[in-house]
């Protein structure tokens, strides 16, 4: 029991002492999850919604393939991405595997499902309702989709949120496509399992509260602003 | 006119809900639809204004069928209207925004349809978080403010206040006087639609009853 | 008390939450991965008739405890349970008890583990080799200059600061990187200098992808070679031997409940390892599949 309370006292240790390492590690972090977030989002969350609201030949069909690749397996973008980054891949000219830039691509495709399944979900039940009002206010198609973003923002909000959470704290695909070399494409996921694996605990638990305040601060933001609306 | 309709019919699974072998509704008129429910008033609208196309039959708009710029002449107010998460003024201006109009023609528009209802007090309010008697209010400013050819409404006074009614049948009046707009008002109360139409359809079963 | 309570709290989601990292698949040697698992419980004496061997992913991963031990049972009727962990979580499992034989690969801590009573004596058994792989085309001409000495390749390396992928993973590979670069006395960083933590498979794969240098075990570059771009530029330097031992656990660590180890059984396991037949088999392995043996028995 002692080298859990003592790997919580060094962990605290190394948060407050702002350990630079640690800190690389974060803002790595949250940068490639961010960017593949809004990469993602930009994507996605126009198509779901104007999926949703469609009417079209093999819905049901479709929304059980889109609810499906919502929980595709992390290790299996990475792979994919591994592959056609590879240099031996479709894309190996372009040097990317192993960069911040793989992991970043890597994360973008895989939540990219899960942020059109959300959209596509919340439109199909609440965007039909808006785009009739839209139709008979006189809005083009465009317009009833910007309408819908806008009206839902608040539950959208959230689906990025969620989306953003799934990125930062998957592993699989980071660890495929990024290598976890350290300085470069090392992130708190990575660290955490290597960590785990070498038995290094205090670091590992250092980055693991980190990563649990990092979901608390954008959940909490999201709901003091949907209590807002 | 105006709206011709022939051979209209419209069913769910096995049942037909609508049956309407010819009927004709009047430019620059109020019409009224009334009947029992389910007798096909809603859906009946709902094909009239564009959002309903699976049915057999025509339903002609001045001898064209409805498409997209035709709708764009014509607006629905529902029973239960729903208003945008924005305020009473961003509501009502919605629609002269999505036609481009610029921003002063906007303001004098929308300070004149707040007036002519009487809900200039609610101007800065939250759409979403009105009552169900200033919704369907801020609805009907919002549907009247581009001057539409065609006013559809559904139901749009049910259970709300009596003072809020009288408010609404004047804008509504006001609307088909000076502007020669043409009403069609779906209503299950007969003294409303004795009160502002010029005709009146009853419906049952789908079939036009005279 | 509420202080205890809410440690307890973060105490639970920060584990629950390491609990759910997936392990990511670490091929090839990793002594020191992978602390913790598979913990034989030690609660029932074993019959006479089996050991508990606790060992180095290494000698598991490379197939030779497949090939061997069936082979030993036959000849002694002692059934053998194999636990593949790192070499310092396999010395701990000695010290706890829990094992009845080692057979790891690091001389010093093994002599240490012996010395303090958890083993009773240690043996020499056999090794293995590292390799320095590199670029097919060898840019560093490191191959035609110094075939077999790993210090100047090294240097070389760091001079010209060529791409060089470290395991960085603590594990026993890189602990012998770490190693003789001090030998080399050359600290290395830089962009040049890429420290990967992960496994072999994956260095080897990185390696691959950058065209970098890196030190590998034989038997994973064997395994892997067909689908690397990456040559062995330097090879058979003493200081790239990587020597294993056996140990049979001292029964008395468990104290008064030292029956519980199988004392004999390990005793039997260890002559037999060292005998002239133990040693031959070693010999044979891996010959027929790659060409020449994964691992050189030298007992004494």
């Amino acid at each position: 029991m002692d080298y859990i309370l003592d790997g919580f006292k060094q962990a605290i240790n190394l948060i407050i002492s702002f350990n630079k390492e640690i800190f690389d590690i974060v803002f790595l972090s949250l940068f490639v999850s961010t960017t593949a977030t809004v990469l993602a989002s930009m994507i996605s969350i126009p198509l779901g919604i104007s999926f949703g609201i469609k009417k079209f030949r093999g819905k049901r069909l479709f929304s059980r393939i889109t609810y499906t690749m919502m929980s595709i397996p992390s290790v299996v973008v990475g792979l994919l991405v591994a592959i056609t980054l590879s240099r031996r891949g479709p894309f190996g000219r372009l040097e990317l595997l192993y960069t911040t830039k793989a992991m970043i691509i890597a994360q973008t495709f895989l939540v990219m499902p899960l942020s059109f399944g959300l959209s596509f979900g919340l439109s199909k039940s609440r965007g039909k309702e808006i785009q009739k009002v839209a139709i008979t206010l006189g809005a083009n198609k465009y317009q009833s989709i910007m309408l819908i973003i806008r009206e839902l923002k608040v539950d959208i909000l959230v689906n990025v949120a969620t989306s953003f959470s799934r990125a930062i704290s998957e592993v699989g695909a980071v660890m495929i496509v990024g290598g976890n070399i350290k300085y470069h494409t090392r992130v708190i996921t990575t660290t955490i399992s290597m960590m785990n694996s070498m038995g290094d605990y205090p670091m590992a638990i250092a980055l693991g509260i980190i990563l649990l305040l990092i979901s608390f601060i954008v959940h909490s933001a999201i709901y003091s602003y949907s209590k807002e609306d | 006119m105006e709206i011709q309709i022939k051979n209209l019919a419209k069913t769910y699974g096995e049942k037909k809900v609508l049956d309407i072998e010819s009927l004709n509704l009047e430019r620059e008129k109020i019409t009224g639809i009334i009947g029992p429910n389910g007798s096909g008033k809603s859906t009946l609208l709902n094909i009239i204004a564009g959002l309903d196309d699976k049915y057999d039959g025509q339903v002609l708009y001045n001898g064209e069928l409805i498409d997209s710029d035709i709708r764009k002449k014509m607006t629905l107010v529902f029973q239960k209207a729903y208003l945008f998460k924005r305020t009473v003024y961003k509501n009502i201006a919605y629609p002269l925004e999505v036609r481009g109009v610029k921003e002063e023609k906007i303001k004098q528009k929308v300070l004149e349809l707040l007036k002519i209802l009487e809900i200039e007090d609610l101007k800065m309010k939250i759409g979403s978080k009105l009552s169900g008697g200033e919704t369907q209010k801020v609805a009907l400013a919002r549907g009247l403010v581009f001057n539409p050819e065609l006013l559809l409404l559904d139901e749009p006074t049910s259970n709300i206040d009596p003072e809020y009614i009288e408010h609404m049948e004047k804008a509504i009046l006001k609307y088909n006087k000076e502007n020669k707009g043409t009403v069609i008002i779906v209503t299950h109360n007969i003294n409303q639609a004795k009160r502002l139409c010029d005709n009146i359809i009853k419906l049952e079963r789908g079939r036009v009853i005279n | 008390m509420k202080k205890v309570l809410s440690m307890m709290m973060a105490f639970l989601l920060v584990f629950s939450m390491i609990g759910c990292t997936p392990k990511t698949d670490t091929s090839g040697d990793k002594p020191e991965d992978k602390p913790g698992t598979e913990t034989p419980s030690k609660e029932k004496p074993e019959a006479k008739g089996s050991i508990i061997l606790s060992t180095t992913t290494s000698t598991e991963d490379s197939g030779l405890l497949t090939f061997l031990l069936p082979k030993f049972t036959e000849d002694t009727g002692i059934e053998v349970k194999t636990v593949a962990v790192g070499t310092g979580q396999a010395l701990q499992m000695g010290k706890d008890g829990e094992a009845d034989v080692l057979l790891v690969h690091a001389k010093e801590s093994e002599l240490e583990f012996v010395e303090e009573g958890s083993g009773t004596e240690r043996e020499d058994v056999m090794y293995n080799d590292f390799i320095l792989v590199g670029p097919k085309d060898d840019p560093l001409k490191l191959k035609e200059n110094s075939p077999s000495d790993i210090k100047s390749g090294l240097k070389k390396i760091s001079d010209e600061k060529a791409k060089f992928v470290s395991r960085g993973d603590d594990s026993g590979t890189h602990k012998k990187e770490l190693k003789i670069w001090e030998a080399t006395n050359i600290k290395p960083s830089g962009d040049w200098y890429i420290e990967a933590g992960a496994g072999m498979g994956d260095v080897l794969k990185m390696a691959n992808e950058k065209q970098a240098y890196t030190i590998t075990d034989r038997a994973t570059y064997l395994s892997m070679k067909d689908d690397l771009d990456l040559e062995i530029v330097i090879e058979k330097d003493e200081d790239l031997l990587n020597q294993y031992g056996v140990i049979p656990v001292n029964p008395e660590v468990l104290g008064e409940n030292s029956d519980k180890i199988n004392n004999e059984g390990a005793k039997e396991f260890m002559n037999w390892i060292i005998s002239e037949k133990g040693q031959n088999l070693i010999k044979e392995y891996g010959v027929e599949e790659y060409g020449e043996p994964l691992f050189i028995p030298n007992a004494k």
